[in-house]
C-alpha cells in the first residue's frame, strides 16, 4: 500500500494546478500502475497534470521541498518500465500539455509542448512539405516528451537516424524546480558542451522536458516499396548483408519472421504474406524520384540473388500500405493469439544476424516458448516476442529465464542490451553486461550533475553503486 | 465462451465475460482517439484506462461501487472511436455495455438517465413525451427558451435540452429555397462530389424488400426523415414493407447498460420484423444501426435467440449503405454547401464512412465540405450534453466552432441524434440554421426531378 500524500502537499499542488489535475484516490490512482510494460505493477502517491512550463516548475519546488520522488510520465507506451511510478513517488504527466507552439518552415524547425503526439507534429507540418523524421511504430499515441527520454527510433531511422539528431532545443524543469534552456533555435548559436545530446536518451533522471525544439525534413518526392518473400530466415539475412554492403541507402529495412507471418495471417489483419514463407523483407526507399527505381531495381536484384521466391513491388499509396500492413500489424495480431506478449528489444552487428536468430529460436524450443521476432533488420535492431500467458507463473518464470539468455547472447555477440525502448527499470539489471562500475560511475556523476538528490525516476536505468546493494 | 449473465447470477456481468478484456496488451493506441482524453488528460478518462478500470473490477481489486468506476465509465461517450485504431480488435462498445451493467447494479445511476430510459422503453410514456416535444417545438417555446435562459449557471441543461428540441425543427424552406442551377462544385479533401454516372429508373421492387426500423427519436421528432427514407428508398428500386407494431430498438438502454431491457425491447423487435419476408432493415439513425447490427452480441448467452438475433443483424444496413449500393440514382441541382461531420455509431461502430458522402454526391449542385476531425464525437451520446455539461458542453463546442469555419450553408450529418446535438450547439452559438440529413438532400433533389410525381411510381 502507497502512503497518501499529506493533505498540505495536496492543497499545495492543487493550487497550482487545480483540484481536476491532482488525482490522490487510490482508485483513481490505478490506471496509472503500468506503461506499455504491463508485467509491472506499481501505484504512484498521487497524480499531477501541469499544464505549463511554469506549473511544472511550481510542481516540481514543492514536491523537492517535500523530498517526494517524481516520476515523469508521457503517453505511457514505453515498454521498459520507464514511467512506472515508484512506491514513494509522485507521476507528473504531461499529457496536458498537447500544444504546438510553434511551426517555422524557413528554419525547418518546430516548438511543441513534451505532450505532443509524434504523428500529430508531421501532420502538421505536412502543409508546410515538412515531416518530422524519427518514426517509432508507436508514433500514432506516444509523446515527444517520452520520445526524447528514451531516445526513440523507428523503422525509417535507418537512413534518417534517430531522435537525438533531430532534438535542436530544449526547455527543462530540474529537480528544485530550476528551468534551464539548452541548445534551442537549430542549436548552432549554442555553443560549449553538448547538453541536449546528454538529455536526449536520459529517461526521465535528469529533469522534464518542458519545451523541445526539433528540426524537421522536406517531405521526399517519391518513395518505392518492396516486400521480397524468403525460404529462410537465412536467406532474407544474407538479401539485407547485400542490400547494405551494395552501398544503397534504404530508408528502412524490415524483417519479420515465419512465427510472425503466421501470427499476423491468422489474425484479421491477413496482409497476404504466404504462410509457408521463412521470413517477409520490407525495403524501402525514398527521396528525389530519380534514381528511386533504379535502387529498388538493385535491391530486388539482391533479393534474388540471395534466393528470395517472390519479390512485390508498391507504386502507390494503397499499395504501399498493403506491403507494409504485416508488418505495422504485427504488435496487434500478436496480442491476439497470446493472452501476454512480452517485447524484448536488443541490438546486434547486422552480420551476426542469422547466427543470433538461430540462436534465439534455439533458446525458445528448449524453454518451451513461441518467440516471434520482429526487426529493424537494416541496423541489426532486434524485437523477440515472447508469447506467453501471465496466469501460467511456472511458463513466466520460463519467460524471465529464456528473455536473460537472450540478453547474455545478445552481448556475447557484441551488441547491447537496448536498441530503443531503453533500460528503465526491465533492463536494469543488465546494465552491468554492458558497463563495468567506472563505467555506471561515471554515468551516476552525470545524472548527479542534472539532479544530485535523484528525485527523478529514482531506481531507474542505473543499478544502486555496489555499496548500497 | 459465453456465460450466462442474467439477472439472477451473482457474478457480475463483465465477470462473465472476462475474456473479452484479455486483448487488451495496454499499447495506448487508443488513447488519442479519445475525446474525454485528449480534452482531460487522465489516464482514467481514456479506454485503456477505463479498461483497466474494468480489469481490476473483475481482479476484485476495484469495487464496482466505487466513485472512480462509476465516474470514468459514466464520462465515456460511447463513441466507440477506440475500437478503430485498436491493433488488438478490443471490443470495447461491448465491454462498455457490461460495465455500465457492473456499475449501475452496484449504484444506481442518475435520475435524468432512468426517467429517459423509462420514457423511451415504454410506447405509451414516449408517445406523451414526444407529442409534449412537438408542441413546444410548432409553438416556438423551444427557441424562445433558449433565449430566454441565461446561458450558464443551473440552468444550462434545461437550456440545452430545448435547443436540441428547437433543432430537431426541419430546414424547411431555406433548403427548397436553394437554387437549381448546378454550380460547378468543388471537392474538399478526400470528398467526392457529383460526377456523371447517372443511375436510371430501376423498377420498385427489383433491388429487394425493406422495412425501416421507424425510431423513438425519429418517429417522434423526425417523421420527415422517416418520409425521405421511404421515397429515396423507393425512387431506388426498394420496396418498402410497412412493420407495424414495432417499438424501440434498445440501444439507448444498451449502451446506458440496462442490458435486460434492451434484451427485452431487441426481442420485441426481432418478433415483429420475422413476421415480414425482407430483405433488409433499413435504419436512419447511426445509434439505433449500431446496436441493432450488434443483436448477435446482445444475445450471445442464449443460444436460440442469439441465432434469430444474428439473423436479424446480418439484414440491417444503415439507409445510406442501401441507397448507395443501388448507385444511388442521380436528382435535380440543389445548389448548396454543406459542411459534413460523421456520426460516430457510423464511422466508428458499423465502419460506414463512405455512404453517406455517395448519397451526397448523387444530387448535383452540392458542395460538400468535410469538416476538421470529422471523425470526433459531437459530444451528443444520447443525453451526455445535460448530464456532463461541462466537457459535453466542450466537445460540442469545437465541433460547432468546425463547422462554423466551413462557412457552408447548412451542416450535414446522417444521425438525427448528433443533428440535434450539432443543430443545438449552432443555436447557441446564434446561429439560426439546423443540421440535415443526407437523404433530406437526396429527397429534396429528387422531388425537384419529378421522382414522386403523380403516378407516384417512381419514374
Ligand atoms: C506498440 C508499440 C510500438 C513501439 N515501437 C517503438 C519503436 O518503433 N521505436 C521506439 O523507439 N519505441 C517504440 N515503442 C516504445 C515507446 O513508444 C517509446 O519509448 C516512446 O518514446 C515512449 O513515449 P511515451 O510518450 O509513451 O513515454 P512514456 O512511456 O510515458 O515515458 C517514457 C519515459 O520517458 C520519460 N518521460 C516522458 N515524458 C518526459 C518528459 N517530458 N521529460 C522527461 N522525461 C519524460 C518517462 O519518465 C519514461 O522514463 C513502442 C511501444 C509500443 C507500445
Ligand atoms: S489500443 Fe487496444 S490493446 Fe491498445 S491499449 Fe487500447 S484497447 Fe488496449
Ligand atoms: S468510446 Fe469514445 S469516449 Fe469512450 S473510451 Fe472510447 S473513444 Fe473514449
Amino acid at each position: 500500500m502507497t502512503r497518501p500524500l499529506a493533505p498540505d502537499v495536496v492543497r499545495g499542488l492543487t493550487e497550482i494546478v487545480g483540484a481536476a489535475n491532482v488525482i490522490t484516490d487510490p482508485d483513481r490512482l490505478l490506471v496509472y500502475e503500468s506503461d506499455g510494460l504491463s508485467a509491472y505493477r506499481v501505484s504512484p502517491r498521487a497524480v499531477v497534470l501541469p499544464g505549463t512550463s511554469d506549473e511544472v516548475a511550481a510542481v516540481v519546488t514543492l514536491l523537492h521541498l517535500e523530498g517526494i520522488e517524481i516520476v515523469p510520465r508521457g503517453a505511457g507506451t514505453g515498454l521498459s518500465g520507464g514511467a512506472l511510478p515508484t512506491p514513494d513517488g509522485v507521476v507528473v504527466g504531461t499529457a496536458r500539455m498537447n500544444r504546438i507552439i510553434e511551426i517555422d518552415p524557413e528554419n525547418r524547425l518546430a516548438r511543441v509542448q513534451p505532450g505532443v503526439i509524434n504523428a500529430r507534429l508531421t501532420e502538421a507540418t505536412q502543409p508546410y512539405g515538412l515531416f518530422y523524421a524519427p518514426d517509432p511504430s508507436s508514433q500514432s499515441t506516444c509523446t515527444l516528451g517520452g520520445n526524447v527520454a528514451e531516445n526513440s527510433g523507428g523503422p525509417h531511422c535507418l537512413k534518417y537516424g534517430v531522435t537525438s539528431r533531430y532534438v535542436t532545443g530544449l526547455t527543462v524543469v530540474l529537480a528544485g524546480g530550476r528551468i534551464v534552456k539548452l541548445g534551442g533555435a537549430g542549436r548552432d548559436s549554442a555553443g560549449g558542451l553538448d547538453l541536449v545530446g546528454l538529455f536526449v536518451g536520459s529517461e526521465g533522471c535528469f529533469g522534464i522536458a518542458t519545451e523541445i525544439e526539433v528540426r524537421l525534413l522536406p517531405i521526399a518526392e517519391g518513395v518505392r516499396t518492396l516486400l521480397g518473400i524468403f525460404e529462410t530466415m537465412e536467406a532474407a539475412g544474407h538479401a539485407v548483408t547485400e542490400i547494405m554492403g551494395s552501398g544503397l541507402l534504404p530508408a528502412a529495412v524490415e524483417i519479420i519472421d515465419r512465427a510472425t507471418i503466421e501470427a499476423v495471417e491468422a489474425s484479421i489483419f491477413a496482409a497476404g504474406y504466404p504462410t509457408d514463407a521463412g521470413a517477409a523483407l520490407v525495403v524501402e526507399f525514398d527521396g528525389t524520384e530519380a534514381g528511386l527505381d533504379l535502387g529498388a531495381d538493385r535491391a530486388e536484384k539482391c533479393c534474388f540473388e540471395a534466393g528470395a521466391r517472390e519479390v512485390r513491388r508498391a507504386t502507390s499509396e494503397a499499395e504501399r500500405a498493403a506491403l507494409w500492413k504485416g508488418r505495422k500489424k504485427a504488435f496487434g495480431a500478436m496480442g491476439r493469439i497470446a493472452p501476454d506478449l512480452l517485447v524484448q528489444d536488443a541490438t546486434v552487428p547486422r552480420t551476426k544476424l542469422p547466427e543470433v536468430l538461430a540462436r534465439i529460436a534455439e533458446i525458445g524450443e528448449r524453454y518451451d516458448l513461441k518467440i516471434a521476432n520482429v526487426f529493424h533488420a537494416g541496423d541489426g535492431n532486434l524485437h523477440p516476442n515472447i508469447l506467453f500467458d501471465r496466469k501460467n507463473a511456472e511458463e513466466l518464470d520460463r519467460v524471465e529465464r529464456a528473455s536473460t539468455e537472450i540478453m547474455h547472447l545478445c552481448v556475447d555477440a557484441g551488441g547491447t542490451i537496448t536498441g530503443e525502448h531503453g533500460v528503465g527499470i526491465d533492463k536494469r539489471g543488465y546494465m552491468s553486461l554492458v558497463h563495468n562500475e567506472t563505467e555506471l560511475e561515471m554515468l551516476r556523476s552525470v545524472r548527479a550533475v542534472f539532479d544530485p538528490d535523484r528525485l527523478f525516476n529514482r531506481g531507474k536505468v542505473l543499478p544502486d553503486p555496489l555499496a548500497e546493494t | 465462451m459465453s456465460t450466462t449473465t442474467g439477472s439472477g447470477s451473482l457474478a457480475s456481468a463483465l465477470e462473465a465475460q472476462r475474456e473479452r478484456l484479455l486483448p487488451c496488451v495496454h499499447c495506448g493506441f487508443c488513447l488519442p482517439a479519445c475525446p474525454t482524453y485528449n480534452r482531460l488528460g487522465d489516464e482514467a478518462d481514456s479506454p485503456r484506462g477505463r479498461l483497466h478500470l474494468m480489469q481490476a473490477v473483475v481482479d476484485g481489486r476495484l469495487d464496482a461501487g466505487s466513485d472512480a468506476f462509476h465516474t470514468h465509465i459514466d464520462r465515456c461517450l460511447g463513441c466507440r472511436a477506440c475500437e478503430p485504431v485498436c491493433p488488438s480488435g478490443v471490443e470495447y462498445g461491448t465491454l462498455l455495455e457490461l460495465a455500465r451493467e457492473t456499475a449501475t447494479r452496484a449504484r444506481p445511476q442518475g435520475k435524468l438517465t432512468r426517467a429517459l430510459l423509462a420514457v423511451m422503453g415504454s410506447p405509451a410514456l414516449r408517445a406523451v413525451f414526444f407529442l409534449g416535444g412537438r408542441t413546444l417545438r410548432s409553438l416556438g417555446v423551444a427557441r424562445l427558451a433558449v433565449r430566454l435562459i441565461p446561458a450558464g449557471a443551473r440552468l444550462g441543461g434545461i437550456r440545452l435540452a430545448f435547443a436540441m428540441l428547437a433543432s430537431s425543427s426541419p430546414p424547411g424552406r431555406r433548403l427548397q429555397k436553394a437554387p437549381v442551377n448546378a454550380v460547378p462544385s468543388r471537392a474538399i479533401g478526400a470528398v467526392a462530389v457529383a460526377d456523371d454516372d447517372s443511375v436510371g429508373p430501376v423498377p420498385r421492387g427489383s433491388r429487394g424488400r425493406v422495412a425501416y426500423l421507424e425510431g423513438c427519436v425519429q418517429r417522434g421528432l423526425f417523421e420527415r426523415i422517416n418520409q425521405a427514407t421511404v421515397r429515396t428508398l423507393e425512387a431506388n428500386g426498394y420496396e418498402v414493407v410497412p412493420v407495424a407494431h414495432q417499438g424501440c430498438c434498445g440501444a439507448l438502454h444498451a449502451h446506458g447498460g440496462d442490458l435486460r431491457n434492451a434484451r427485452r425491447l431487441a426481442g420485441a423487435n426481432i418478433l415483429v420484423f420475422e413476421g415480414v419476408e425482407i430483405d433488409y432493415v433499413a435504419v436512419n439513425a447511426a445509434g439505433c444501426g449500431a446496436a441493432m447490427k450488434d443483436y448477435g452480441t446482445l444475445f450471445e448467452s442464449n443460444q436460440e435467440m442469439s441465432t434469430r438475433a444474428e439473423a436479424f443483424a446480418a439484414k440491417v444496413r444503415d439507409v445510406t449503405e442501401l441507397l448507395s449500393q443501388a448507385g444511388p440514382r442521380r436528382g435535380a441541382p440543389v445548389s448548396c454547401s454543406v459542411a459534413y461531420d460523421h456520426p460516430c455509431h457510423l464511422l466508428h461502430a458499423q465502419g460506414v464512412a463512405q455512404e453517406p458522402l455517395d448519397v451526397l454526391r448523387a444530387v448535383p449542385g452540392i458542395d460538400v465540405r468535410l469538416i476538421d476531425r470529422a471523425d470526433e464525437c459531437c459530444g451528443g451520446a444520447g443525453i451526455y450534453g445535460i448530464t456532463h455539461p461541462e466537457l459535453g458542453g466542450r466537445i460540442g463546442r469545437d465541433k460547432v466552432a468546425a463547422i462554423l469555419r466551413e462557412e457552408a450553408d447548412h451542416a450535414c450529418t446522417p444521425n438525427p441524434g448528433c443533428m440535434m446535438q450539432i443543430g443545438a450547439g449552432l443555436l447557441l452559438e446564434g446561429s439560426s440554421d439546423v443540421a440535415v440529413h443526407p437523404i433530406e438532400l437526396l429527397d429534396e433533389s429528387y422531388r425537384r426531378a419529378g421522382y414522386y410525381s403523380a403516378t407516384g411510381d417512381s419514374q
